[in-house]
């Protein structure tokens, strides 16, 4: 018997959102240790080569000093392999071992560290640290002539170098209609407002803490475990708290190793926490992708051919690889479909998820080609996507689990006034602006994994839902409260969430947007176990059932894992996305005056925390589409604008109206909460509705992001010429 | 280490800066700290703001006195004449409020940044600098006082003590408007800063035009400013060609290149004396 809903599908505020604002919430750096030392990185000046000589005198005389670690006076460390290696790492090359030899494979990596009393004194410190390189060549230009295809593990990881189905290159020779579209998408940033930082702190029996920033507390303990040699049960890892990271926080960096090695040297707890400087080169970032889509159509817009090629970039030690093509296989029914990745290793750091990796950079090739080739048929964008919609996967033929991404069309152009947009040239006139209107689909592949939640239901009415997963601010403490309090039947404020600590119940990474479809069931069905041991019905307050059984508490646990409709199916959030811009053309500037987003993330637990995931995720888009690049200068293989000024996320003043709304949706084949996921899906598609818009507005094809003022005047002039 | 000094008057400033040259003045510190980067602080400081009489806008003959401790928020917030609108818009574009509330224009004047809003607007007005030093005080014009990027014309043991804006004629109006990538809290990819002063058949009497970001030192357009003169304001942006950028001498870099930077520049000079004449109506 299905249990009473009152709190799942509320919009109930944040259960997090007190402590905060009130600053009670700690987060990884926060934690006041006893005894407490700081790190401070000297970071690498040269893409490429050796170190010849380190001089430490000055740093290690320096007030405070504790120790100077370089690669000549750290431990050599065992490094053990994963296998497998967890889905987060990439699947060939070999992690940075940091501090272990004499090699800089890319500007901003850690070849020294110095511990001191303070942190400004670490600084200070790390500041004298002399470094002498000897330069070899790097690869700092990105260049796809030195392309390669991906390995093989990499390819039987979902990032298959070369795919076809049908007769791809015949099909689209043979197209009525055809576009051929190049397009580049710059190295992106996380840019969360945390910045990364760990506190490590070692004690008499060896056993090792971590308080760290992560979206994966469970993965930071196996792998500091493989780093350093250690049985895992003699690591812990603590995250309750984690601000922002769009998938920073999904590897487990160096930094962290730094800290342990750290405050191994020195015999007292160590906190390393990265300045914003240092968050572009010792963490991830998306990474430079460059595309071309080919695709066919019959004059009713039917597609004929997908010909989707990609090259993205990766590090000389590490083949990151992403799913960037999967749009072109599975977003719509076409039979002819080739897809070919490359990867380009450079001397930069390695990139890493985020938000929507692969997807959100496919969706934005994909779907500006689509409007090219709606243009070229003369079709209404919409109508073309209404043309093809994939009844099946077309990549597989399963069908999919639910899939309402009709509805998401349907009532997101209502909602926008689609069929009422500007459409001539007068109407499109606003002053000295020129009004423009675009649209998208939204595609973002649904999964879950193996997980464990624990309850502990106390006689006095108050429950305790426990799990290793994470909140990097989507709401999982909330959404988890909201299960739990349903499913116990108690008011909300009775239950409490732990998370983000390796001593709870085992957890995967809270990224790829499966945190609620995995975590939920598990909490849903820990509480369901200690219904079941308690003897109580099906529904209603549980206390009184452990009240009779004359107990002061009870516990059970719960586990959740993808059962066969995972073979039999497949599962995906869809979305629609339509944007209103206002350009300017004499200076070039693109206004985002309306974004409206529909999307089918199966049932929506929180309707307040989901729309603000959707709006959150439509401003990241304004950025793609707009401003967020960082620029990476070939000549000295550096980021540029390695800080909040010039890498631009936008502000509030580059926001216009936001609406998002979720349509009917409830996915019960996927899992049997029946949520299919949402935090990625909320990218996905506003940076190409954004483009398309600016066509609309101009007649300029933009075909590299961010399209900034100056490209927009530069696209004006060329084609005046 | 550092030494945090913070003199209660502008002799003891002098004087101290007089025995230590190394002393790096600091006012809001919005420039200041960020400058010092990553590294720790090894310059000693020698604090103005608390310095009495330092903070404030007072009229004083001909001209209108803004201590060297006048912050941002005090100029948008003060009761002040028309012509001095185009700086109060310059101010609400120096960072956030936070900045604003803590920043100094004088500050934002010998910090010296290519890219400081606050220079082109007191550029536009003619401001003057007013120095202290051991030998008594001297005032030079703002143009002649910024020498270059991050480099001005104190001498050892000199300190700003305000700026001087002369006054205009009641029918006065200027604009100011800023471009960057971003709508708000961004480094100017240019910006410009206009006041006409109007005639009693309503004609430009004069005209000052300052442009930023587009050469080391923000430059006014002399050549376009005598040709505003007896042009109605609602036709000053057509007086504008596209040959008064020739004075700017922009660069290219992580946020845009020359050509851009100059074609925009006129643009917003256009718009600026639109703005003003707008105003004027």
């Amino acid at each position: 018997m299905t249990p009473a809903t009152t709190f799942v599908g509320s919009p109930v505020s944040r259960v997090d959102g007190p402590a905060k604002v009130t600053g009670a919430a700690v987060y990884a750096a926060d934690f006041d240790i006893p005894h407490l030392a700081h790190a401070s990185i000297v970071q690498a000046r040269v893409p490429a080569g050796r170190i010849a000589a380190i001089d430490t005198r000055a740093a290690e005389a320096a007030p405070g000093v504790l120790a100077v670690m370089t690669h000549e006076t750290t431990r050599r460390l065992p490094w053990h392999p994963r296998d497998p290696r967890p889905g987060v790492d990439p699947k060939a090359g070999e992690r940075l071992h940091v501090l272990q030899d004499d090699v800089v494979r890319y500007d901003g990596q850690p070849v020294a560290l110095v511990v001191a009393q303070s942190e400004e004194q670490a600084r200070a410190a790390a500041d004298l640290v002399r470094v002498d390189y000897a330069p070899t060549a790097a690869r700092t230009r990105f260049d796809v002539a030195y392309a390669r295809a991906p390995s093989e593990a990499t390819a039987k990881a979902g990032r298959p170098g070369d795919t076809s189905r049908g007769d791809p290159e015949g099909a689209f020779a043979q197209a009525p209609v055809r576009v051929d579209v190049p397009f580049v998408q710059p190295r992106e940033q996380h840019a969360a407002i945390e910045p990364h930082a760990t506190i490590a702190a070692w004690d008499e029996d060896g056993r090792l803490t971590l308080w760290d920033k992560s979206q994966w507390v469970d993965n930071v303990r196996t792998e500091i475990a493989h780093v350093f040699g250690l049985a895992e049960d003699r690591i812990r890892v603590i995250s309750p708290f984690v601000g922002g990271a769009f998938g920073s926080g999904l590897r487990t960096w160096p930094h962290v190793t730094l800290a342990a090695l750290a405050a191994e040297r020195v015999g007292r707890p160590v906190r390393l926490a990265l300045t914003r400087r240092q968050l572009f080169t010792n963490t991830g970032f998306r990474p430079h992708t460059e595309s071309r889509v080919r695709l066919g159509a019959f004059p009713d817009g039917r597609l004929t051919a997908i010909l989707h090629e990609a090259t993205g970039q990766t590090s000389t030690y590490e083949e990151y690889a992403e799913t960037t093509l999967t749009p072109a296989r599975q977003l719509y029914a076409c039979p002819n479909v080739a897809t070919r990745y490359r990867l380009l290793d450079m001397n930069v750091n390695t990139p890493s998820p985020m938000r929507g990796p692969g997807a959100a950079t496919g969706e934005l090739f994909l779907e500006t080609a689509m409007d090219e080739l709606a243009h070229a048929l003369g079709m209404n964008p919409l109508e073309l996507r209404r043309a093809n919609l994939a009844k099946t996967d077309p990549d597989s033929g399963k069908p999919w689990s639910s899939n309402a991404l009709a509805a998401c069309w349907d009532q997101a152009a209502a909602r926008f006034g689609w069929a009422d947009r500007p459409r001539t040239d007068e109407a499109r006139r606003a002053g000295r602006e020129r009004i423009g209107s675009g649209m998208a689909s939204a595609f973002y592949p649904a999964h879950r994994a193996k997980a464990r939640a624990r309850v502990t239901l106390y006689a006095n009415g108050g429950a305790m839902i426990q799990a290793a997963t994470s909140d990097m601010g989507p709401g999982t403490y909330t959404a988890l409260s909201q299960v739990a309090a349903d499913a116990l039947g108690l008011p909300l404020e009775q239950v409490r969430v732990e998370i983000g600590d390796s001593a709870l119940p085992p957890a995967p990474a809270h990224g790829g947007s499966i945190t609620m479809a995995t975590l939920g069931n598990a909490v849903a069905n820990a509480c369901a176990a200690l219904r079941e041991t308690l003897g109580a019905d099906g529904e209603g307050d549980l206390t009184p059932a452990l009240r009779r059984s004359g107990r002061d508490s009870a516990a059970a646990e719960g586990a959740s894992s993808p059962g066969k409709e995972a073979q039999e199916y497949e599962s995906a959030a869809f979305g629609a996305v339509f944007a209103e811009v206002r350009v300017d053309p004499e200076l070039g500037t693109v206004r985002v005056a309306r974004l409206v987003g529909g999307y089918d993330v199966g049932r929506v637990v929180n309707p307040k925390l989901a729309r603000s995931q959707c709006i959150g995720g439509m401003v990241q888009g304004i950025g793609m589409a707009l401003s967020e690049e960082a620029v990476f200068d070939r000549h000295c293989g550096r980021v540029m604008n390695a800080n909040l000024s010039d890498y631009l996320v936008p502000v509030c003043a580059d926001v216009g109206a936001l609406e998002a709304f979720f349509v009917e949706s409830d996915d019960r084949v996927f899992n049997p909460l029946g949520v299919k996921g949402l935090a990625e899906i909320a990218l996905c598609g506003v940076a190409a509705a954004i483009v398309n818009a600016v066509y609309d507005a101009t007649g300029l094809r933009m075909r590299e992001v961010p399209v900034t003022p100056e490209r927009i005047v530069t696209a004006q002039a060329a084609r005046g010429r | 280490m550092s030494r945090y000094l913070r003199p209660g008057s502008i002799d003891e400033a002098v004087g101290l800066l007089s025995t230590d040259a190394a002393l790096r003045i600091v006012a809001g510190g919005t420039d200041v700290y960020p400058s010092l980067g990553e590294a720790a602080a090894r310059a000693a400081f020698l604090d103005i703001v608390r310095i009495p009489g330092l903070r404030g806008i007072t009229r004083e003959n001909e001209a209108w006195r803004i201590g060297a401790a006048t912050t941002w928020s005090d100029v948008v917030r003060a009761p002040l004449p028309a012509f001095f609108d185009g700086l109060k818009l310059a101010g609400r574009e120096v960072g956030a409020i936070q900045i604003q509330n803590a920043g100094t224009l004088a500050g934002n004047v010998v910090n010296a940044s290519p890219a400081a809003d606050g220079t082109v607007a007191l550029m536009a007005l003619d401001a003057r600098v007013e120095i202290a030093g051991s030998d008594g005080r001297r005032v030079m014009p703002l143009g002649d006082f910024v020498t270059g990027v991050r480099s001005v014309a104190l001498k050892p043991g000199e300190i700003v003590t305000a700026l001087l804006v002369p006054d205009r004629p009641a029918k006065s109006r200027s604009s100011f408007l800023k471009l960057g990538a971003r709508r708000y809290l961004v480094i100017s990819i240019a910006m410009v800063s206009a006041v006409v002063d109007l005639d009693d058949a309503g004609m430009i009497a004069e005209a000052g035009i300052a442009v930023g970001a587009c050469s080391p030192v923000a430059r006014r357009l002399p050549a376009l400013e005598a040709r505003l003169v007896g042009v109605p304001p609602a036709q000053a942006a057509d007086v504008v060609l596209a040959s008064d950028a020739d004075v700017l001498s922009p660069i290219d870099d992580v946020r845009a290149r020359a050509g851009y930077r100059r074609d925009a520049a006129i643009t917003l000079v256009r718009r600026t004396l639109a703005a003003c004449a707008e105003a004027a109506r």
